[in-house]
Parts: C-alpha cells; sequence; structure tokens
C-alpha cells in the first residue's frame, strides 16, 4: 500500500517537475533563438547592398518614342516611352496572331501604359538589341530589331517575326512614383 | 550476468561525446556550491558570445574607413546595431565577471598549490583580455582612441633595445595607414588565442577539482546543469538592462566623436575595464606600460607572494586586505574617470602604491604571521 | 522654391501620420526621447527635417544620413522620394532615395577656417546631447560689455567659452510648418534638436522597445530557473 501510495505521489510530482522543465527549456530556447536571430539577420545584405541590388532609375526625363538602357543584375535593360499611336496600334493588335501571343496589359504595369520596361536581349541568339533611339532602324514594327538573326520586335518587347520564338522578358520592377522606377 | 548492451551510434562514431556524459553525469561534485561557482562558465559562454558577435562586426568593418564603418553598421546593416551594442556591452560584462572572478578567487585562496599553475593560466587569459580589450577600443576609431593608439606607437618607436623591437613589431611603426587593418587582425587573432588557454585552464581546474565523498555527492547534470542556468539567465537579465538602456557604459563620451589627427582631446581616458590596469600611469616612454606590466605582474606571482603554508587557512586579516584591496582598485577607477585634478591625481599615485604595498609587503608578512 | 515642394509634402506626411497639432509644444523643454524609456517624437523630427533642409543644409553636411533613412520618421517611401527630388546634387541632377544627404561642398576657407560640423553624428559628439543643441540654438545673446569677442565669432551663453563661429541661425517663422505649429525660434530649435538626436541615433526607439520586452521575458524565465532548480535539488534529498 504504502508503495503504491509513493508511486501515486511520485507520478504526480514527476509530471509537475516535468512540466516545469519543459516550459523551463523551452522558454530558454525561444530566449536563444531570439538572441541569435539579429546575428544570422546582420550577416544578409545591408542597406546599401539592397539600394544597389534595388536602384531606382528616373524615367520622367525619357522623350517620347526613345529609350534608355541600364545595367541591372548583369542585364541590359531598356526603357521605353511610346507614343500615342503606338500605344493605340498595340492594343488593337489581337494576341493570337502572334508568335508568343501577349496582350497590351500584359507587358506594361497598369497606370503606366505608356513605359516600356524589357531585358533588351534578343530571346533567340543572345544579342543585344537595337532600336532605344528613334534613328536607329528598329524593324518593320518600329519597335527593336536584332542585329545578330534578324528577329523583330514590336515596341511592347513581343516578337513579330524572325528565329526568335518567345517574347523579351520582363525585369522585376515597380514605380515607387510617376517619375522613379525601382528595380527588384 | 555481464550486459551486452550494444554500443550506441554515438559512442561507436565519436566515443568522446560518450565519455563526456558520463563524465557530466558522474556524482563527484559537493552539494550546496554557491551560485558564483557558475563564474569561469560564464566567462567562457561570454567569450563565445563576444567571437560571434565579433564575426558578424568584422564582416562589415572596414578598418580603412573606421569610423565610419561603425557608423555604417549602426545605421544600414539589418540589426547592426544591436550587434554592435551586444559587442560593446559583451565586453563590459565579460571584464565584469573576471574582475569579480579574480576577487573571489583571492577572497578564498584558491591560488595555493596546486593551483598555482590554474592561477597563473587564468592571469594570462586576463592579460590578454585586457590587451584584446584595448586593440577593440582602438578599432573604434574615436577621438581618444585613435590618440592612444597614435601615443602607444610614438612611444615603442622612441625605445631602444628589445623592447623597442617588440613594440615596433607588434604597432608597425608609427601610426599610419595600414595601423587599423594590423590590429584588427591582432584583435581578432589573440582573442581565439583565448580559447586556447581556456582549454588548458579547464584541463588544469579538473586535475586539481575536489571529489566528494561519494554518499552525499551529486552529478553536475542535472543538478548543476540547473543551477548554472540561472547564473545564466540572471547574467543575461543584467546583460540585457546595459544592452538596452545604457549601451555606452564605462566609455568615455569624447570617444563618440570621430578620430581627427589634428585635434587632441583634452584628457585621454580609456574605457573602466583598462582603468584598474592602466588609471595611473608614469610619464615618459615607460610609463604607459611598466605600470601595466608591474601591476600584472604581482598578481602572476600571487600564489609564491602567498606564504602562507600548503591548505593555508581562509579568512584572518588578509581577507579583509582582499576586501581593502578591491576598495583600493575600484576607488582608482572612479578616481580617472571623474577627471584630471591635482587632489585626483595624489589619490592615484597613494592607490596604486597601496596596491604594490599589498602585494608585494602585505601579503607575504600577514599570511605569514596567520600560518604561524 | 523648395519650401513650395518641401511644404505640402510635409503637409501630406504629417496629416497621414495624424500626429497634427497646432499648439506650441513647449514649456517647459522637454524632449520626448529623453530618458530611458524615450521615444521619438517623430511630428517634431518631421518639422525638425524641413527647418535643418531649409537653414541648416546650406552649410551643414550629413554624410551618414541618405535620403531613405527619412522614413523611419513617418514619411511614405514616394513622399520621401519627392522630397529627395527636391534637392538638387552637385552635378545638377535631383536626389534619390539612395543619395546621401547633400554635402553644401564648402570649403574651411569660406567659414575663415572654422568649418561647419557634420551633423549626422552631433548630439552623441556633444556633452549634453539633445538638450545642449536646444540650449545652443537658443542661446545666442548680446555679448556682455566687458568680454572681448573675436572677430568673426558671436556670444553664446550655451557653447564652451561662450564665443562661437556661427552666427544665430534661427530667427523665427524661418520656415512654415505644414501642420500649424508656430514657427518661433525656440521651437525651432527643439524641433531641428529632435531630429537631429533621431540622426545621431535612428535606432533609440526599437532599442527601448525590444529592451523592456526583453526584460520581461528574461525576469520571468528567472523566476521559471529558480523554480526548475530547486525542484530538482529537493528531488536529491
Amino acid at each position: 500500500m504504502a508503495e503504491l501510495d509513493g508511486q501515486v505521489v511520485g507520478h504526480v510530482a514527476e509530471s509537475r517537475r516535468d512540466f516545469l522543465k519543459i516550459l523551463t527549456i523551452a522558454a530558454g530556447a525561444l530566449g536563444v533563438g531570439a538572441t541569435i536571430w539579429p546575428f544570422i539577420d546582420a550577416l544578409g545584405p545591408d542597406e546599401q547592398s539592397e539600394a544597389t541590388t534595388h536602384p531606382i532609375v528616373d524615367v520622367a526625363g525619357i522623350p517620347e518614342n526613345s529609350g534608355i538602357s541600364v545595367m541591372w543584375a548583369g542585364l541590359p535593360v531598356y526603357i521605353r516611352k511610346l507614343t500615342a499611336k503606338q500605344i493605340a496600334d498595340n492594343q488593337a493588335v489581337v494576341p493570337d496572331t502572334l508568335p508568343d501571343p501577349a496582350a497590351y496589359d500584359e507587358r506594361v504595369k497598369p497606370g503606366y501604359e505608356s513605359f516600356v520596361v524589357v531585358v533588351g536581349l534578343n530571346t533567340g541568339v543572345p544579342c543585344r538589341l537595337e532600336g532605344n533611339d528613334p534613328a536607329d532602324t528598329r524593324g518593320p514594327f518600329d519597335g527593336w530589331l536584332c542585329p545578330c538573326d534578324g528577329s523583330v520586335y514590336d515596341p511592347l518587347g513581343r516578337v513579330r517575326s524572325g528565329p526568335a520564338a518567345r517574347n523579351l522578358a520582363i525585369p522585376r520592377f515597380k514605380f515607387i512614383n510617376d517619375a522613379q522606377i525601382q528595380f527588384g | 550476468m555481464s550486459s551486452n548492451v550494444k554500443p550506441s551510434w554515438t559512442a561507436t562514431r565519436l566515443p568522446f561525446i560518450a565519455t563526456w556524459q558520463a563524465h557530466f553525469s558522474a556524482a563527484v561534485m559537493a552539494r550546496e556550491a554557491p551560485y558564483l561557482g557558475a563564474l569561469p562558465t560564464l566567462i567562457t559562454a561570454s567569450l563565445v558570445f563576444m567571437a560571434l558577435s565579433g564575426l558578424v562586426l568584422s564582416v562589415h568593418y572596414d578598418p580603412a574607413q573606421g569610423f565610419a564603418s561603425l557608423q555604417f553598421i549602426d545605421r544600414d546593416v539589418a540589426n547592426g546595431w544591436l550587434i554592435h551594442a551586444f559587442h560593446e556591452t559583451g565586453t563590459t560584462m565579460i571584464f565584469g565577471a573576471v574582475y569579480l572572478s579574480l576577487f573571489r578567487l583571492m577572497l578564498t585562496r584558491a591560488y595555493k598549490a596546486p593551483g598555482d599553475f590554474v592561477w597563473v593560466l587564468g592571469v594570462a587569459q586576463f592579460a590578454l583580455l585586457l590587451l584584446v580589450g584595448y586593440l577593440g577600443y582602438a578599432l573604434t576609431d574615436g577621438a581618444v582612441s585613435h590618440w592612444s593608439v597614435v601615443g602607444a606607437a610614438d612611444a615603442t618607436a622612441r625605445l631602444t633595445g628589445v623592447p623597442g623591437a617588440l613594440g615596433t613589431w607588434f604597432f608597425g611603426g608609427l601610426f599610419g595607414p595600414g595601423t587599423l587593418a594590423r590590429l584588427a587582425v591582432f584583435h581578432v587573432a589573440l582573442a581565439l588565442a583565448i580559447f586556447g588557454i581556456v582549454a588548458l585552464h579547464y584541463a588544469g581546474r579538473r586535475a586539481i577539482a575536489p571529489i566528494a565523498h561519494r554518499s552525499a555527492a551529486v552529478g553536475f547534470h542535472p543538478y548543476y546543469t540547473a543551477q548554472y542556468f540561472v547564473a545564466f539567465v540572471v547574467f543575461a537579465l543584467i546583460f540585457a538592462l546595459f544592452v538596452f538602456f545604457a549601451p555606452h557604459f564605462g566609455e568615455n563620451p569624447l570617444n563618440a566623436a570621430p578620430a581627427n589627427s589634428l585635434i587632441v582631446p583634452a584628457t585621454i581616458r580609456a574605457p573602466w575595464y583598462l582603468l584598474p590596469v592602466s588609471g595611473f600611469l608614469l610619464p615618459g616612454v615607460w610609463g604607459g606600460i611598466i605600470i601595466v606590466i608591474a601591476r600584472l605582474g604581482v598578481l602572476f606571482a600571487l600564489p609564491w607572494l602567498d606564504r602562507s603554508g600548503p591548505g593555508g587557512r581562509r579568512g584572518g586579516v588578509y581577507r579583509s586586505l582582499v576586501f581593502v584591496l578591491a576598495i583600493d582598485v575600484i576607488a582608482l577607477t572612479v578616481i580617472t574617470t571623474a577627471g584630471p585634478s591635482p587632489l585626483g591625481g595624489i589619490l592615484a599615485a597613494i592607490l596604486t602604491a597601496w596596491y604594490f604595498f599589498h602585494f608585494l609587503v602585505l601579503t607575504p608578512l600577514v599570511t605569514a604571521m596567520e600560518a604561524a | 522654391m523648395m519650401r513650395r515642394i518641401l511644404v505640402p509634402l510635409l503637409a501630406a506626411g504629417l496629416g497621414l501620420a495624424g500626429l497634427a497639432h497646432a499648439d506650441d509644444t513647449l514649456a517647459p523643454v522637454k524632449f520626448q526621447s529623453d530618458g530611458a524609456l524615450g521615444s521619438y517624437d517623430k511630428a517634431a523630427a518631421q518639422r525638425g527635417f524641413l527647418v535643418y533642409q531649409t537653414v541648416c543644409a546650406s552649410c551643414h553636411a550629413a554624410s551618414n544620413l541618405h535620403y531613405r533613412d527619412l522614413e523611419a520618421l513617418g514619411l511614405s517611401p514616394d513622399q520621401v522620394a519627392g522630397l529627395a527630388a527636391s534637392i538638387k546634387l552637385a552635378g545638377g541632377q535631383p536626389a534619390t532615395l539612395d543619395d546621401v544627404f547633400k554635402n553644401p561642398g564648402l570649403p574651411a576657407s569660406a567659414f575663415a577656417g572654422a568649418l561647419p560640423p557634420d551633423l549626422s553624428d552631433i548630439v552623441n559628439q556633444r556633452p549634453g546631447g539633445t538638450h545642449y543643441i536646444y540650449d545652443y540654438l537658443t542661446g545666442f545673446a548680446a555679448a556682455p560689455a566687458d568680454l572681448p569677442m573675436l572677430p568673426g565669432h558671436y556670444y553664446n551663453t550655451a557653447y564652451p567659452g561662450n564665443e562661437t563661429a556661427m552666427p544665430n541661425p534661427l530667427k523665427g517663422n524661418d520656415v512654415a510648418y505644414a501642420d500649424g505649429t508656430q514657427a518661433t525660434a525656440p521651437q525651432e530649435a527643439a524641433d531641428v534638436a529632435e531630429f537631429l538626436t533621431w540622426a545621431s541615433d535612428p535606432n533609440l526607439d526599437a532599442r527601448h522597445e525590444i529592451g523592456v520586452r526583453a526584460i520581461m521575458f528574461l525576469v520571468f524565465l528567472t523566476v521559471l530557473a529558480i523554480a526548475t532548480k530547486r525542484r530538482i535539488w529537493r528531488e536529491s534529498v
């Protein structure tokens, strides 16, 4: 009987001690984790690196019908401002008639329909495209032309003809206000 | 019946783990050991913490930029200000623990044979830690620390013979564009070297650790694991109070300005943890270093200055004298912090003289008398 | 010209922040950032930035601050980008979020040798901190008759030695606050002091907030640890 009593009492006491121990160890682990987190966070990129990785480009100064080229993450990115006629012409195009169907709204950011931001590399044979300057040869669609394999793109960067089969890549970016784009 | 329990997974691959587990659970510890017995473990944990925070800081620190680099860490590195504060306040905590530990060891006379070698290793760690702390202070590239390093490098350049050669070897000549970079490497290398001494020190302490009577002994785990955990959490609480509400405790406020080679601050005062050994300095090329070496030297020699026989008793007049010594060192730190004054200068000289008097005269005499 | 752009933007920022108030914020001078549990008065810091940009930035640099840091004062990235764009850098181009605060680029000879100090960390570098900055900016007074003033210096009650090379920059109504606060000289001084305190220690809010939580957690953990230790030791008896 005494043994039974001892066992019962011991069991209750043991579970109470275990709960306390588990709680203490858990709380301690939480504290250790909360302390270690800043170390790991601080090893990541700092604000300067973030700023270089996500550069801000001023686009308000781009004249209509011309484009600029900026390097980002090793890629040449072309930013072009379209004229009203180019916008109207390209909005009228039926996407299914294109080699790589894409609607107008899929190629531009809502609210900023006159700006096109694409990676300026041909999707066929990798080659820097020409056509940013209005005086360049732009091909029949007034967009971009590849000097290496003759692929033709329209002002939205959609492929119209040529060995290339895919539209120009669109990098990650957003308009932080009417005049500036931030990449990444 | 002999048990043929299959050896565990770790026992066949890393046998030392099984040895350690047995070591930590073996019933060899006395009951009711004081909480302050956790101090050496706290110091080691602080060293690891300092190494980790220092590692993260070193990823972003640029010795060519110095002060601007620390501003960059505080402003532009994610949680960089917190890691910087951890490293700053960690210095205060580790030195506080080391000074408390030294005081306790002197009170309990733990340096007596066979603990003399362990004591020497401990003081060696302390000396190395002081040097690492000084180098860290130099790396802040503040208005005061810059001139402290310039002065030290100038002094070593003027010394002759072996000390001069050693000094110019360490600083690389007069202060120049490469000095902070070299001091940064030494800061890290010496800090890691301390871990080597920690290992030796631990082995030495194990060798002389008293083994309690079987009937009254308990294992380290879980009894002292729990007790050390309490000590650790209290230590962390004090640390948090400093880190978040007084991160610049004990620093010279003038050092918050960047290094300026055209403006010398009116007083050059080191952070608090260097003041117990450097609060009072002699003038001249030797002045900066001779007192520091002498203060550390008498500490090293303490096991042999104490003339009580083997198993010398605790307590007695000598114990009170150790308290007086503690007050002496604290008073010197406070006076130096208050800034230069005629009375302060005299008091500092008296306090320093008492320090040497305590070790070189009182210790041999009083302990010999009390042993008789 | 700058005020025309800055003021509407700051008005929008303050309005959005919901911290606008029109009465005098002084008497007696107390800064919300003072003390162990202080935090920044973001509205005051925004007003202080306006004063800094209008009055101080023409001579002082703040080369550890970037315009993107101003988002911590409760302004949206869009507002800060607009603010930055209204500032023309040395090359003529407008500043962006990632640019360092514009350095006026004036040599010390333009100030008879007394180059205006960099303000990004000034509150940490002057004994007395925030209150010293306020006392300094409001401490300009007529020199006592018996004190011979150095040429090109001005009498200031707070400056060590009382002779400072900077003329009184704040005369009152140097700026027009969008939230309607009266721009008296002491008000401007207090606001710029709060702004400069933020500039010197942008992490104060985070530090105090995390600190309170950490202390509470550690006190709780101490109680737990002591209880566990006692429980384990009682078991050994």
